[in-house]
């Protein structure tokens, strides 16, 4: 049997980070074509920050300008720039102490190769024409090759807004008993694990009985039936955010499987009225035809039950009381 | 053991977005402020503990590390908390500890989020699409606690209106609704069934701090300080076969850990006031009984009755709670300060007269983390 | 103060990949730790533990974690989102309020689903350094370029390190990548963050560690072999790089010398070395010297399971004090690019 393949996701979102107005000028200049540090007890710090980083006052905005020229006094040529690097290409990142500062900026130099690269080099402000009021709208190069870079923009004001979007890609394979729930899922049916100390029924199986901190293996695997009861719901009206895909309210239930002990949760009803809809209510998963069975959204921080399950339906038998059901719910 | 005190608070004014102030500047509003309080400076602390909750919410890891030198922290130690929602009040109980061991005398706390940057409900939901939420999350065991109490509906609505009011009070609060009402309470959108909008906590940017000290520094303070008097924390499993999810054992078991050590017999006579988490109307009911200040069954009638207003023989939330104001990182945190605030005389429109011990308190996760403290006006006082 | 010791310890190999669940990879720590003492669950005091959302890509994972060390029922615990090391520092100031007598620490995380080098400028500066990317791999590089400026140190002596590490790793069970690799072999690499080659870089690993703290009659009746930890400290240097010396690590300083780390002889030191320069900067720090058995595991260039790397130091450290082997050792973590914050525990045997 072939395993299935590894589970990839992306953690994204577009952060959009509200600046102050020391960050705020810098990145005022960048758009402006002009560098500033923060004067700091006679010193000049750059980038400027807002306090004294020896006290922890919080400084005068009184901006200075420096570069657009810079000295760089520590560099690392980067051989193989990552997806988050400002450079595809190699690269260098550098300290870079601009005319008329104190302190170094750390910032990045494209330059042909390593070998233009040297402690104590002189390098120069380059503006990127499309500028987003971010660190990255500026980088540098060899003092030697620099040319005017700057092209207005048309920005007015201070910056007060820098977005930046976080995307982070994540890969591992299944863990091994939320495969083994996953080809059930596949095949029509629920695989869930007995605890060999406590006797309980996990479904679907974490892999261990929290109860009694023991691992279980395939041998503790047993099927469970499709009927269960409802032992807790929401109605969800989907607030909007960014990777929401959801529009209309629906309800998201617990179903406790006949046999089981902790309940298949995140269970998406969309075709039971809200009307109709309550705890104890008992139901029988209706899976979809095998080929139309799909588990690409399960990882293993999310069970559920991929798209394997056409729909919940009623069962028309008598609810379970709700005493009954106490401790059942997610 | 060292006694321990809060002898400085501060807090920045709760909003939906800061729109001035960096991560920096925010978290600094918070320390400077409670640096003033105890007429301290940077250099006076030995220690800082900062807490928030998850790092994904403005996408900073491990943010001791950028703040540090935000937070006079350069040379010192700096470490940072993260229980979920109990976070604020867990770093509190660490910063405590810090003081309580012998090994540093001042500690400077800090909790702070700037949900503005980011999204909650996206990290609530994994980063995914359908993410149910925190409301969605607690609905179910609220309407279960409905059943089970057989509590009319317009507790909820009662505590919405009651927590605004008081809101109205407190300058750092985040919502200020004066024309709030029952009414329009009921009539605001039903967000997840029984939870209307109203019922629920913002989402707030904001940070807040507290200069913790010995014994010692407490008689130096130019103020009253507030005097830990107990603290306690409880975790428990987050999902498993009978699993009380309305009143969970670790939420009761933290109550009677820190009643015992704090010498509390009757919580409700012996505390004047409380600072719940309450991020969703119904979990003041739910909470009265989940740490036994009150009868099961009791709460809502408690609630009911008017005995948790301001004015009422159990105030709760006077500063407005986490229905006003929720920066969810500083939420707990806010909880212990304003708890101090009160012992220490210094709550201004919504002091409870008299104040002598009170409660701070916060929960998170699936409800499965606790953590709170009691605070008081005496060192040892007498019940 | 409070005699406070470690009573047992386990860790987990370094995994390139464990394809199980991060609470499966603690949960049979938890137990041994358990069996070897005879304690029951319920006789842990507090349990602290460190680790990192980012890691696995999910906010609040670490609440699963909570799995693992049994929580039913409830049960004392706290989380800080930093290496183990520091969850240790946090249970022993809570061991020395005087009114517990046991905790359990734990430090985990699984670097293998996701690409820490795209992870990590996360922890940076979100408005200066986050959006460049600007990753610890590349500020390693940066600080090694300072190291060579001050002309206190050559390759060769980052390609030393490298030799000696991976060697003494191959005597390590737990370890990931080891070798008998001559410097001047490491030497004919090409560069990769210059002037770091690869191999001056640590393995991406999964992996976690714990151990049992008890108080002095309680540590007694434990073991026979307790390890002491006679102090702990940690400190943080300024985030900026512009606004510190890299090579210099004061808060390191201030915290050896709190500790009085030179007031006797130091027979093991066992050193968060991400990179190898940073064993030349974190043993002129420490004033240590030739005679200190340095990383005598291979340390992290062998192994690193971020979040439980700081955290293992200290277990290996104790290790070769129960052992007896040593009989005072040094451990170290390190959180953040370039050394920026560094904890410090002295340990001693002795009944």
């Amino acid at each position: 049997m072939t395993t299935l393949a590894p589970r990839s996701y992306t953690l994204e979102y577009p952060y959009t980070r509200t600046v102050g107005p020391v960050v705020g000028r810098f990145l005022t200049g960048l758009r402006d074509g002009r560098l500033f540090g923060i004067r700091c007890r006679g010193r000049v710090i750059c980038p400027p920050i807002e306090f004294d980083p020896e006290s922890g006052e919080t400084l005068a905005h009184d901006f200075v300008p420096v570069g657009p020229g810079g000295v760089v006094e520590s560099y690392s040529w980067i051989a193989e720039p990552t997806r988050k690097h400002p450079f595809q290409e190699p690269f260098a990142f550098a300290l870079i102490r601009l005319d008329g500062a104190d302190t170094a900026l750390a910032h990045a130099v494209k330059a042909p190769g390593p070998e233009a690269m040297s402690v104590g080099m002189r390098v120069r402000a380059q503006y990127r024409d499309e500028r987003r009021s971010a660190i990255t709208d500026v980088y540098f190069v060899p003092e030697a090759g620099a040319r005017d870079s700057f092209v207005p923009a048309t920005g007015q004001g201070e910056v007060k807004i820098s977005d930046h979007l976080i995307s982070l890609v994540y890969e591992e394979p299944l863990n091994a008993a939320r495969e083994r729930y996953a080809r059930g899922l596949l095949a029509g049916v629920f695989v869930g694990q007995t605890s060999p100390k406590s006797g309980k029924v996990f479904v679907p199986s974490s892999g261990y009985d929290p109860l009694e901190r023991v691992l279980m293996t395939e041998s503790d695997d047993v099927e469970l039936p499709n009927t269960g009861t409802v032992v807790g719901y929401t109605v969800i009206t989907p607030v909007q955010y960014y990777g929401q895909k959801e529009t209309e309210p629906y309800i998201r239930a617990s179903v406790l499987l006949d046999g089981a002990d902790t309940p298949l949760g995140q269970q998406d009803i969309r075709d039971i009225p809200v009307a109709e809809f309550r705890v104890g209510m008992r139901v029988r998963a209706q899976f979809r035809p095998p080929a139309a069975r799909n588990v690409d959204e399960l990882t293993n921080r999310w069970a559920g039950t991929g798209s394997c399950i056409e729909r919940w339906v009623p069962t028309g038998e008598p609810d379970v009381p709700s005493d009954q059901l106490k401790g059942g719910m997610f | 053991m060292e006694r321990c005190a809060v002898v400085g608070i501060g807090q920045s004014k709760y909003s939906k977005r800061s729109e001035d102030l960096s991560i920096d500047g925010l978290v600094r509003v918070a320390a400077l402020r409670a640096l003033e309080d105890a007429e301290l400076t940077f250099s006076d602390i030995d220690a800082i503990v900062i807490g928030k909750a998850p790092d994904a919410l403005e996408g900073v890891i491990m943010p001791e590390l950028s703040l540090a030198d935000a937070l006079g922290a350069v040379g010192k130690p700096i470490h940072r908390v993260h229980t979920a929602g109990s976070v604020g009040a867990s770093t509190a109980i660490s910063a405590c500890t810090l003081v309580e061991s012998g090994m540093y005398q001042r500690v400077l706390t800090v909790c702070y989020e700037k949900q503005s940057d980011g999204n909650a409900t996206w990290a609530l939901g994994g980063g995914r699409s359908g993410s149910q939420g925190a409301g969605g999350s607690f609905a179910p065991w609220i309407r279960e606690y409905i059943s089970r109490s057989r509590a009319p509906e317009h507790i909820g609505w009662q505590v919405a209106v009651k927590d605004r009011r008081n809101a109205l009070k407190n300058p750092y609060a985040h919502l200020h609704l004066p024309d709030i009402s029952i009414e329009k309470v009921k009539e605001s959108p039903m967000l997840w069934d029984p939870l209307h909008f109203l019922e629920s906590c913002p989402s707030s940017d904001g940070a807040a701090a507290m200069v913790l000290t010995h014994a010692e520094g407490a008689k130096r303070a130019p103020r009253r300080p507030a005097w830990v008097i107990a603290h306690a924390k409880r975790t428990e499993t987050i999902q498993f076969p009978g699993r009380d999810t309305v009143k969970p054992a670790a939420g009761v078991e933290c109550a009677k850990a820190l009643y015992k050590k704090a010498g509390i017999t009757d919580p409700r006579r012996q505390i004047d006031c409380a600072e719940l988490y309450v991020p969703f109307s119904w979990y003041e009911p739910m909470w009265l009984e989940g740490h036994l200040l009150c009868g099961e069954g009791e709460g809502w009638k408690l609630t009911d009755s008017g005995a948790t207003e301001l004015g009422g023989d159990f105030p709760v939330n006077m500063s407005g709670g986490v229905l006003s104001s929720n920066p969810i990182g500083a939420s707990g945190m806010i909880r212990c300060l304003e708890a101090a605030s009160q012992v220490r005389g210094t709550a201004g429109d919504y002091q409870v007269e008299g104040a002598r011990v009170a409660l701070g308190h916060a929960y998170g996760g699936g409800a499965n983390y606790f953590a709170m403290w009691i605070v008081s006006s005496e060192p040892a006082p007498a019940f | 103060m409070e005699d406070v010791a470690i009573v047992a310890l386990a860790q987990t190999p370094c995994y390139r990949r464990y394809t199980d669940s991060e609470p499966s990879l603690l949960m049979g720590l938890v137990n041994q730790v358990l069996a070897e003492t005879g304690l029951e669950r319920r006789e842990i005091d507090f349990t602290i533990a460190g680790s990192c959302d980012y890691l696995s890509g999910m906010p609040f994972a670490f609440i699963s974690n909570v799995d693992a060390f049994g929580a039913w029922p409830p049960v004392y615990e706290s989380h800080v989102e930093m290496d183990g090391a520091w969850a240790l520092f946090e249970g022993f100031v809570r061991m020395q309020l005087g009114d517990i007598d046991t905790c359990l620490v734990a430090g985990s995380g699984k670097s293998s689903p996701g690409r820490p080098r795209e992870i990590f400028p996360l922890q940076a500066d979100p408005y200066y350094h986050a959006p460049l990317g600007l990753d610890p791999v590349s500020m390693a590089g940066i600080q090694a370029q300072c190291l060579l400026n001050t002309g206190k140190a050559s390759e060769r002596d980052f390609a030393e390190v490298v030799s000696r590490s991976r060697r003494d790793g191959q005597s390590n069970p737990n370890a990931q990548v080891t070798a008998d690799v001559s410097p001047d072999e490491l030497l004919k690499e090409p560069y990769y963050a210059s002037p770091l080659r690869r191999h001056d870089l640590p393995p991406i690993s999964d992996g976690a560690a714990v151990v049992l703290l008890a108080r002095g009659p309680v540590a007694r009746a434990l073991t026979k072999s307790p390890v002491w930890i006679r102090g702990i400290d940690h400190r943080m240097e300024s985030h900026h790089p512009g606004l510190r010396d890299l090579t210099a690590l004061p808060g390191l300083v201030t915290a050896a010398k709190k500790l009085g780390i030179q007031s006797a002889p130091i027979d093991v030191a066992e050193l968060c070395v991400r990179y190898s320069p940073e064993e030349i900067i974190l043993c002129s720090a420490l004033g240590l010297g030739r005679d200190v058995r340095i990383n005598p595991s291979g340390g992290p260039l062998c192994g690193h399971p971020v979040m439980a790397s700081g955290l293992v130091r200290v277990v290996e450290a104790a290790q070769r004090i129960a052992r007896g082997e040593a009989r005072r050792a040094i451990a170290h973590a390190a959180s953040g690019a370039a050394l920026q914050q560094n904890l410090l525990c002295v340990l001693e045997g002795g009944a």
